[in-house]
């Protein structure tokens, strides 16, 4: 696992080091959300619309409940709470239909919040939640994007002569894919706790959540009190994948709740919660037309997406449909497209950003669509691939971005080299092979560091960035140790707390190293130089330094166009022909994030991305009945992976250095994610002779499809 | 209630009802917050202790039913001697990410390692498919028990 | 969904009765028997089961036995399942009770689950209905009215439902003796490992003699493949007698996976097993 280069003792980049951070976690000294227990807290329990679309005539509030200390409804709300802030999309307009804190008239979701319980215990809270009355005149509720009238955000880019080249033509492939919603499942799920100093006018607010600024930012706009009044603080995460990124409205309500009531209060999220209410992943729809020219060469792209953005606009929903649209010309050279984007509001709770955030989707509908091409047109889909992918880069894109590194047909190469393609039909089981290229947009904005020389001639670091298992605190500490030139453990790192760290971004799109780590790197490098002032080439010590000048301190902002991230991924799978069961026999990685600053974090980070990408093709779908009902509202009705089905993945690097900032780094946190479905999609219909089916791949689907 | 729970040798008392669970009382009235919570549904695993050796769901119970009883939780997994090979050998093998699920695991494996000494990998990746984890994709963690597993054995 | 978040138990009274005789009066309609707790917690949790009364039968040590007795095997109700994994006795006389018990959830779930709670408790896709069938198994319910025996074939009613009343308690499992050079085999699918069972098939195996396939998941309790033991008794191949087996379940589908995984039971069972 990892690989060693041969690197001197100074140098740490590259390097396979073990974490710091997991001492304290083996031992059990972790502090997630729910390990906080201020004394004397509030605990809430949410009562929660059973309908997926109803009108709300009237909520009637039980009275002189035992432990119950106060009952919160949208009434209460008035004045002291709107509703959540709606991102917008570059170059695309979405709707002012932001999420409110609590439902008001209407509810648009099953399991969307209505009323708020605060008791002295969790139980207590459940119980008078129970006696909560809601009037509800149940509606009908729409749950499909495609036949939705109402449009939630919109995109649509045109570049170049798009119907001439569909007229000319030589072959136009067509194909239509459905890739169902994904509940994110962090293990630990998600919770506030709210503190208000009236004295102070000081809100401080706990939150499980992937960085302390938007949070606050959130907090700030929803409860109308300035940023200088809150105080956010990120304790230990239990995972994210995108699902703790925007602030929820419970959170809010958390807020709201501590304020009126005057006492400490908590909400820990709990299971059930977690998949009904928390926002999901992908649930979007294509229709993509290629055109070819005679040679095979990609003449046009076409596509159409629809997304089922839910109920509401969260904060981030209309984000990973717009970028599957800008991405939806791969990684191939064209430069004529016609790409819209409709996001459609449903009965369902809104969508969001969920490990890959829009790249998945994009990487599947473009590299399936490229394997049924190849088989209209009668050529290997690696080659098809080959005479198409860009080999020159920068590339600007007909969509929009431009690629800043890249070198797609190596990865493809070791992509198939490592994956040993097999294909086999025999009377028990079907063997087939796939492949499945992507490109992702990483990095992007701004992040922020301070370093500080601590009294002992230790470095103190302070990140924008905020982690929830990346291994930050090692990968950060790895960069600032080799740019001051002093040991790992000379250095130590704070994130998390907004009075703490500098004011950033924040923790996804795989941003953290090439912004947070470039962050930290340019701090360090003008904290350096302060030193060698003082210095004077004297041959000071760091201790004598700071005992000379104390409190030297530097701050730095990395500003950065984003990154893109590639790969290629391959994958064997196995359909057994009895029952339709389906075995991935190995999937082999290819990512080129760029300079990979810690390889034994960097592949953990593609192993699970890939378990995540496995779990979409195999097992995971967040289905909603013919009445909007979640039918996952549990881990019965909702699977995860486990040990027992994991194959061999062969996690490998491709090294393209970005220009876009000091480290040449790009992103790694969501390849595994973004390259895996296409790639087995694509072995599963290599080893069905070219049937396609939509993911998960069941048993039964298989089965039927054998058959068909 | 008043029960009275041995927690990693420890002696903790406290008052709770019959429906108070296991898991509550071990980290809300002992304070032992290393055991964490997933689901209260017995599927997750995060919330695996163990009574009298053996792994369970602290979820799963009632706080009353481990009245008198032993547990042992994550805190106690360490000896004097330092970490146990199970905890070294998921820090080897990166066999956790987020960390939430790994007090879980470790009080899973640490019972199987113990009663399935020469379990190959087969029986190992089926007893691990007990405990759920969301963010290593688990091959660092197969790593991390077989290590553990030959360590154990001497081997 | 319900209306409100639930992940803590309503209200409820407990009690702990030390032997049998305590725990009789104490059944009834508004009371819950605890056993194992795997089962039932995630149901109180939930709030799905709101007994006024939980009757915790842990404490009640003279139901905790596994042993022969004149070729019968009789198990107490409160045996955990890890107990039952661990028996030498069963490995070696009644061999398709372990490779069921090995399949049931998870070694955590093991530990404290009981064979009598997975019996009681009736979830069609549970191992050991499945398997206790197989064997000829007969359950012995008391209740203060007297006792009584009834055969695994006319015990479980549907999903979640026997025959047990209220006020009964399910006190032992008994097994008869399997014939010698018996074969057995048990096949399952699920999702993931350890799942809920979609679909599974046990197996026990005569040498040219009775047969006996139960399905899993054929159903809405275990069902016997009556037409597939005939088939198999009178010499057919596992291939023909398994293909006998499901003919009743209507999703295509399922009739394959069901008809798959009792022709692996029935060959597992075959193995070694002379034929007449």
């Amino acid at each position: 696992m990892g690989t060693e280069a041969g690197l001197s003792a100074d140098r740490f980049v590259g390097r396979p080091l073990r974490r710091r951070e997991d001492d304290r976690i083996l031992r059990g000294g972790t502090r997630y959300l729910d390990d906080i227990d201020p004394p004397g807290a509030a605990q809430v329990a949410f009562v929660r619309s059973p309908f997926a679309h109803a009108r709300i005539s009237g909520v009637g509030v039980p009275d002189g409940l035992e432990g119950v200390v106060a009952v919160i409804t949208a009434a209460d709300l008035k004045g002291r709470a709107g509703d959540l802030p709606v991102q917008g999309i570059q170059g695309g307009r979405v709707a002012e239909e932001g999420h409110p804190v609590l439902a008001g008239d209407e509810v648009r979701y099953a399991g969307q919040p209505v009323a708020a319980v605060l008791a002295e215990s969790r139980a207590l809270a459940e119980d008078a939640a129970e006696l909560v009355e809601v009037d509800y005149e149940p509606l009908e509720p729409v749950l499909d994007a495609r036949s939705s009238d109402v449009t939630l955000s919109h995109w649509h880019k045109v570049t170049g002569d798009v119907e001439g080249a569909f007229d000319s033509a030589a072959r136009v492939v067509r194909a239509s894919h459905a890739l169902p919603r994904l509940a994110p499942v962090p293990m630990e799920p998600r919770g506030a706790i709210a503190s208000y100093d009236e004295a102070e006018d000081m809100l401080t607010v706990w939150v499980s959540a992937q960085d302390s600024h938007r949070q606050l930012a959130g907090l700030a706009a929803v409860l109308g009190r300035p940023e200088e009044s809150i105080h956010v603080i990120v304790p230990d995460v239990g995972g994210a994948f995108g699902s703790k990124g925007a602030p929820a409205p419970e959170t809010m309500l958390v807020a709201v709740a501590a304020m009126t009531s005057g006492r400490t209060v908590k909400w820990a999220e709990d299971r059930e919660e977690n998949f009904v209410a928390s926002y999901q992943g992908r649930g979007v729809e294509a229709d993509v037309e290629l055109a070819f020219d005679g040679d095979a060469r990609l003449l046009a792209v076409r596509a159409r997406i629809w997304a089922d953005l839910g109920g509401y606009l969260m904060p981030t929903t209309a984000i990973p449909g717009h970028t599957t649209a800008m991405l939806m010309c791969g990684v191939y050279d064209v430069q004529v497209a016609d790409v819209e984007l409709l996001g459609k509001r449903t009965h369902k709770v809104p969508t969001g950003p969920y490990r890959g955030a829009g790249r998945p989707e994009a990487a599947y509908f473009v590299e399936c669509t490229v394997d049924i091409a190849a088989r209209e047109l009668g050529i290997d889909p690696l080659e098809l691939r080959r005479r198409n992918l860009i080999r020159e880069l920068p590339y600007e894109t007909a969509l929009g971005w431009t690629y800043d590194s890249g070198d797609y047909a190596r990865c493809l190469d070791l992509a198939e080299e490592l994956v040993r393609p097999e294909r086999r039909s025999d009377p028990a089981r079907l063997v087939g092979t796939g492949f499945g290229m992507y490109v992702e947009r990483a990095g992007g904005q701004f992040e922020t560091a301070e370093a500080e020389l601590l009294p002992d001639g230790r470095l103190l670091v302070r990140s924008g960035s905020s982690p929830h298992g990346q291994g930050h605190d090692t990968t950060f500490a790895q960069l600032a140790a080799e740019r001051l030139g002093v040991g790992v453990d000379d250095v130590e790192l704070r994130f998390g707390d907004s009075k703490e760290v500098p004011r950033g971004v924040g923790t996804f799109a795989s941003r953290s190293v090439a912004m947070g780590g470039s962050a930290v790197v340019q701090a360090v490098d003008a904290l350096k130089e302060k030193i060698e002032a003082v210095a004077g080439g004297r041959g000071m010590s760091l201790r004598q330094v700071a005992e000379a000048q104390p409190g030297l301190r530097a701050s730095a902002r990395f500003e950065s166009d984003l990154v893109f991230s590639s790969g290629a991924y391959g994958a064997v799978v196995e359909i057994e022909r009895a029952t339709g069961r389906l075995r991935v026999l190995r999937v082999v990685a290819v990512d080129d994030a760029g300079t990979i600053v810690n390889p034994i974090l960097a592949e953990g980070q593609v192993i699970g991305g890939t378990a995540q990408g496995l779990g979409q093709c195999l097992v995971e779908e967040a289905a909603y009945d013919e009445e909007g009902n979640p039918t996952f509202a549990s881990f019965v009705g909702y699977s995860l992976l486990t040990a027992a089905e994991m194959p061999p993945v062969v996690a490998k690097f491709v090294e393209t250095p970005s220009p876009l900032n000091p480290l040449g780094a790009k992103g790694i946190g969501e390849g595994g994610s973004i390259g895996t479905p296409g790639a087995v999609a694509n072995a599963v219909a290599d080893a069905l002779g070219g049937t396609r089916v939509d993911p998960p791949f069941s048993e039964d689907k298989l089965w039927r499809a054998l058959r068909s | 209630m008043r029960i009275n729970i041995e927690i990693n040798g420890d002696s903790y008392e406290g008052d709770v009802e019959p429906r108070t669970l296991l898991s509550d009382f071990i980290r809300h009235v002992a304070g032992m917050t290393g055991t964490k919570v997933g689901c209260e549904q017995g599927v997750c695993g995060a919330c695996t202790v163990q009574l009298d050796g053996e792994p369970v769901r602290s979820c799963l119970m009632l706080a009353v039913q481990a009245n008198g009883r032993a547990l042992r939780t994550v805190e106690g997994l360490a000896g004097d001697g330092g970490l146990h090979p199970l905890q070294r050998a998921f820090h080897e093998a990166h066999a956790l990410q987020c960390g939430f699920c790994t007090p879980g695991f470790l009080m899973s494996m640490e019972a199987f390692l113990r009663d399935h000494p020469d379990a190959g990998e087969e029986e190992l990746r089926e007893a691990l498919a007990g405990n759920l984890c969301r963010c290593t994709g688990y091959l660092g963690i197969i790593e991390a028990v077989e290590q553990a597993a030959r360590e154990m054995r001497g081997d | 969904m319900a209306g409100a978040a639930l992940v803590k138990p309503a209200p409820f009274d407990y009690r702990a009765p030390a032997s049998v005789e305590e725990a009789l009066p104490l059944l009834g309609d508004d009371s819950t028997i605890l056993a194992g707790g795997q089962s039932l917690v995630p149901l109180l949790n939930l709030r799905l089961a709101r007994p006024e009364l939980v009757v915790d039968i842990n404490g009640i040590a003279e139901l905790d036995y596994v042993r022969e007795e004149g070729g019968v095997l009789r198990i107490g109700a409160m045996t955990r399942q890890a107990a039952l994994e661990r028996s030498e006795l069963v490995r070696r006389r009644w061999p398709l009770l372990g490779k069921a018990i090995r399949l049931v959830g998870h070694p955590q779930i093991r530990t404290r689950g009981t064979v009598g709670g997975s019996v009681a408790h009736a979830d069609p896709a549970a191992e050991l209905p499945v398997a206790l069938t197989a064997l000829g198994a007969r359950f012995h319910l008391r209740s203060p009215g007297g006792t009584r025996a009834v055969d695994a074939s006319e015990f479980f009613l549907g999903p979640l439902y026997t025959v047990r009343e209220a006020d009964e308690l399910l006190e032992e499992i008994e097994v008869p003796e399997q014939p010698d050079g018996a074969g057995s085999g048990f096949a399952e699918h699920a999702r993931t490992h350890g799942d809920f069972a979609t679909a599974g098939a046990a197996a026990a195996v005569a040498p040219g003699g009775p047969a006996a396939i139960v399905l899993l998941g054929a159903g809405p309790r275990p069902v016997r493949a009556s037409a597939a033991e005939e088939a198999l008794a009178g010499g057919a191949e596992p291939r023909e007698a398994a293909a006998l087996s499901a003919q009743d379940v209507d999703d295509e589908h399922r009739r394959a996976l069901c008809t798959e995984l009792a022709r692996r039971a029935i060959e597992e069972a075959m193995a070694g097993v002379p034929r007449a």
